[in-house]
């Protein structure tokens, strides 16, 4: 380790090269080699995939090369190669992974309109436009 | 290489541009600057849940509403070529300056005086100081 800790995303300069798993604002989850970053923390992923987990299952889908904005990251960390291969998740294929993203999506749809059905039999009325479904 | 700076080599190129409320702008990139702004040609937009499209000879995109862009693979093979030829430039210069110091001071190469002067010797020197990163 270096000895001087260096200040805000100048840590990210020590991640170069290195498999890294990015996650995004909108949820998605990139991994990919890290092989740029700046000063606003925008990142240069190389090789990337999404990879999509529905449950205790997971679908990649191959992206190339991405240039990240530093604002819509929420955190990225390594990927231990030698450990990635024993993950307690199984890989479907990427059909079926949407697949099952969608129906996910639904039952989510689903409930939420039963929440806000319930708040407005008691009086409250939730604006679904003002609903974010940005997770951060 | 930052990552603005490999935007600008990819100019001219295809790329997917995603904006952070989840449109998609399809295009060829014309011109881009320091904020991310950004020049598309030839583009199709593509509505958040991929339902609507929409197709314009030009667009204009504000670097800060964008989440991320994808650039074709070709792109990175370019800037390894660049940082090559690039390295390789600065090389030969710094080889005349070595021929001048060892014309000037012959006296300085000391015990390696000999071996600077048989071809295998400086390639060798230089093989190691040739850099593995894009960065």
């Amino acid at each position: 380790m270096n000895k001087i800790e260096l200040e805000g995303t100048a840590h990210l300069l020590d991640e170069l090269d290195k498999k890294l798993m990015v996650l995004l604002r909108d949820g998605r989850t990139l991994i990919g080699y890290l092989r740029s970053v700046d000063q606003f923390a925008n990142l240069v992923l190389h090789k990337t995939i999404e990879r999509i987990h529905v449950g205790k299952e997971y679908g990649d889908i191959p992206r190339g090369i991405f240039i990240v904005r530093g604002e819509n990251v929420v955190l990225l960390g390594e990927i231990d190669i030698d450990r990635e291969d024993k993950l307690p998740l199984t890989e479907i294929s990427v059909d079926d992974v949407l697949d099952a993203q969608r129906k996910e999506q639904e039952l989510h749809i689903e409930k939420q309109r039963l929440i806000s059905k319930a708040l407005k039999e008691r009086g409250l009325q939730m604006n679904a436009d003002l609903v974010q479904d940005d997770l951060y | 290489m930052l990552p603005l700076s490999l935007l600008r080599t990819a100019q001219n190129h295809p790329m997917l541009v995603e904006l952070k409320n989840g449109e998609t702008y399809n295009g060829h990139l014309v011109s881009c600057d320091n904020w991310m702004n950004i020049n598309l040609r030839e583009v199709i937009c593509t509505s958040r849940d991929g339902d609507k499209f929409w197709r314009m000879p030009e667009c204009y995109i504000r670097g800060s509403t964008i989440k991320y862009l994808r650039i074709p693979d070709e792109v990175i093979d370019m800037v390894k070529e660049e940082t090559v030829t690039k390295n390789k430039q600065s090389r030969d210069q710094k080889g005349g300056r070595g021929g001048q110091n060892q014309r000037n001071r012959p006296a300085a190469r000391g015990n390696f005086g000999g071996r600077a002067n048989k071809p295998g010797g400086q390639q060798k020197l230089f093989q190691k100081n040739k850099p593995t990163k894009l960065a």
